[in-house]
């Protein structure tokens, strides 16, 4: 017996891998469990995070689609929306009903419409627009506030440490 | 516009002819835009084949890897199975008629007070989670449901329709032979990248579709011109290298791939399935009105959802037992259990007459949730016993186990005595035993003891102290043996050791040389008084 949340996880990889978003792959770590999930990203052009490729891991609860994965950056992230351990903050993964600060409009929260390509998009979207309002890494935050040189001289060391240079 | 021409191209009567030289005119006619596309590519055409593989192989490839594809569980009909045939446009079309929640074919669909279409299973969830629309985020209400009896109908009906199609679909593109698969393929790719330049990416499926829309209809108008007459002479026909046919569609495939393809052949459901459904095609909606007629049964009542706080545990409990449904767990999970019961029965509630399931069926499909995300899925679970657990047959039916886990520990501590011998004869009887910190047992205010047992015995009195300079000096965990205190403790650790051999499971052990505490097996204490032989007197 597989669960409905093994199935859509299935259709997503499958509409992942056929019709594939541009600087995005994801898929399951293994076939057996559809649950773990690795994602590449690829930094947006004309942003520091140009040319890397980031290695992130996807964590579905078991009632998915109705609750949000989790999302987490495997390789070293200089982001003001992404903790020091790597935890993405961006309020597509958010579930419903829990916004402590109230500083999220409803509609920017998960929805069981979304979907892993979408959070990835967004993710692509955050890596080149910070939200500094509510920050995850409040060094970063603050470093791309006023030392924005700086802030970029890190994440190009980043990315060239992800590169493996 | 070039979604127009193609749209032509397929109605056409001269589809059906396999021969490739007819097929150019044709798509010339159309329309100017293809025109110029289409020209340039039949010259090249047999350039491009070697690379653009027939669409059969094409989409094997788009799909997934072989092992994935192969599980026929994970048999998953999706709308981008139209994206590789001739016919790319109904996908948008087959999204559409997906639920957006759980991305399968409408089942039992039902409409929101805002207008938005789900799946009665799927919206019922989603509310029970945080009362609000997934599309739109406006607050819903479970019992503002109503049945959407069109997309109903739609729904299944498209499904009956869609092995058939495509197909259909499919074969053509081998009927037109080499030239046409990859005319079709340049100029999907050409629209993947216009739409990439508008920046249409993110919203794709959802832009898409709607731009579609009416072409969908007009396609939909003239399937039935191309379906009934093309069954027969289209499929036994063109089988590329490497391919053979299935026995039962006539499908060119891999020879491999026959095998899985048969159990799921579309054309063995046909037989069966398509008559049926054409005769009936010409009726709008005949099911509703004629299953109106014939039944008898009261339509069925929806259940009402409880005010959880209100309840204690016992009348929760209560009502889940009125109910028929599983009353064990925590309260959590009751109240859990009883909101996913409460989605089921209404969703079955929103079924058509005659897809309405029994209770029993419902109780498995609640079984079924309770396994994958219920009570039974955690692992937190699996550690809280249950309160009608019945310990004593676990025990009986497990006991192989757990004496197999003992021996193993016995063996364990065995292999470990010897060390720990030594050590257990310099510290007092009290403490040793159980002592798993060799470190611990070697400091020195363990060693005074009331009754002072090794007063008289020299060479273990110079081994502790010894053992002690070494750990005050080494300041390591366990100060290594030397041949001294081992001729010392030798004697009693090699009783020690044969007595622990022969003791079986479950015996108090004799113990003349009055150290009873290593020689009593682990959690279990001495049957009989122990005596200290020194003093004479009797421990308890």
């Amino acid at each position: 017996m597989t669960s409905q949340a093994s199935k859509r996880l299935f259709k997503e990889y499958r509409d992942l891998s056929s019709n594939p978003p541009d600087g995005v792959t994801a898929g399951p770590v293994t076939e057996d469990d559809m649950f773990v999930w690795e994602a590449f990203i690829e930094g947006p052009e004309d942003t520091p995070f140009e040319g890397g490729v980031f290695l992130a891991e996807l964590r579905f609860p078991k009632d998915y689609p109705l609750a949000p994965p989790k999302m987490k950056f495997l390789v070293e992230m200089w982001h003001p929306n992404v903790y020091p351990n790597g935890e993405v903050c961006i309020s597509i993964l958010h579930p419903p009903g829990d916004d402590p600060h109230h500083y999220e409009q409803a509609s920017e929260r998960w929805s069981p419409i979304q979907s892993v390509e979408k959070i990835l998009i967004s993710v692509m979207s955050m890596l080149a627009e910070p939200n500094d309002e509510s920050p995850a890494n409040v060094d970063a935050a603050r470093m791309w506030r006023e030392k924005r040189a700086e802030y970029e001289r890190i994440v190009r060391d980043n990315v060239r440490k992800s590169l493996g240079l | 516009m070039a979604f127009q021409s193609r749209l032509k191209f397929f109605s056409s009567p001269q589809v059906k002819t396999p021969i490739p030289d007819d097929k150019a005119p044709d798509t010339a006619r159309s329309t100017p835009g293809t025109k110029t596309s289409c020209d340039d590519e039949s010259p090249i055409a047999s350039l491009d084949a070697p690379s653009t593989p027939p669409p059969s192989q094409r989409s094997a490839a788009l799909s997934l890897p072989a092992t994935l594809a192969m599980e026929s569980s994970f048999e998953l009909p999706d709308s981008t199975d139209w994206l590789a045939t001739s016919l790319p446009a109904f996908e948008p079309l087959e999204a559409a008629l997906r639920c957006e929640v759980c991305k399968e074919f409408y089942n039992k669909p039902v409409i929101t007070s805002c207008a938005h279409t789900f799946c009665s299973l799927c919206i019922r969830r989603c509310i029970a989670i945080d009362g609000k629309c997934p599309a739109c985020k406006s607050a819903c209400q479970a019992d503002k449901l109503q049945p959407n009896i069109a997309v109903r109908e739609i729904a299944t009906k498209f499904q009956e329709a869609r092995p058939k199609a495509l197909e259909l679909a499919c074969a053509k593109d081998n009927d037109d032979g080499e030239t046409a698969a990859p005319a079709s393929g340049r100029k999907r790719k050409r629209e993947v990248a216009d739409g990439d330049e508008e920046g249409r990416r993110t919203t794709r499926s959802r832009q898409t579709r709607r731009s579609t829309r009416p072409g969908d209809e007009i396609i939909t108008h003239d399937m039935p011109v191309v379906i009934p007459d093309s069954d027969e002479e289209n499929e036994d026909e063109y089988i590329p290298d490497g391919m053979v046919p299935c026995p039962i569609c006539k499908k060119p495939m891999k020879e491999e791939a026959v095998f899985n393809h048969i159990p799921i052949c579309p054309a063995a459901q046909k037989d069966t399935g398509t008559r049926k459904t054409r005769s009936r095609k010409d009726y709008a909606f005949p099911n509703p009105l004629q299953a109106r007629r014939k039944d008898n049964d009261p339509p069925p009542t929806r259940l009402s959802g409880l005010h959880y706080p209100m309840l204690n545990d016992k009348s929760l409990r209560k009502r889940l037992q009125d109910l028929g449904i599983p009353t064990w767990g925590t309260r959590q999970q009751l109240v859990k259990r009883h909101q996913e019961w409460l989605n089921i029965y209404n969703s079955n509630c929103d079924a058509s007459d005659e897809a309405r399931k029994p209770k029993q069926e419902l109780l498995r499909e609640l079984e079924d949730w309770e396994r994958t995300q219920g009570g039974r899925a955690t692992a937190k679970e699996s550690h809280i016993m249950r309160k009608d657990f019945d310990g004593q047959n676990y025990a009986m039916a497990h006991k192989n186990q757990f004496d197999d886990l003992i021996a193993n520990v016995r063996k364990r501590a065995k292999e470990t005595s010897k060390p720990r011998e030594e050590k257990v004869e310099s510290t007092p009887a009290g403490s040793s035993g159980s002592d798993p910190q060799p470190a611990q047992a070697d400091k020195p205010e363990f060693t005074p003891d009331p009754r002072h047992p090794y007063e008289n015995n020299e060479a273990a009195l110079s081994s502790i102290r010894q053992k002690v300079e070494e750990a005050n000096r080494t300041d390591s965990a366990f100060p290594p043996l030397s041949h001294n205190t081992k001729d010392a403790n030798m004697k009693a650790a090699q009783d020690a050791g044969i007595h622990q051999d022969k003791i079986p499971l479950g015996f108090a052990p004799e113990n003349p040389l009055g150290n009873p505490t290593r020689k009593v097996p682990m959690f279990r204490m001495p049957e009989e008084p122990v005596v200290d032989v020194e003093s004479s007197t009797t421990i308890q």
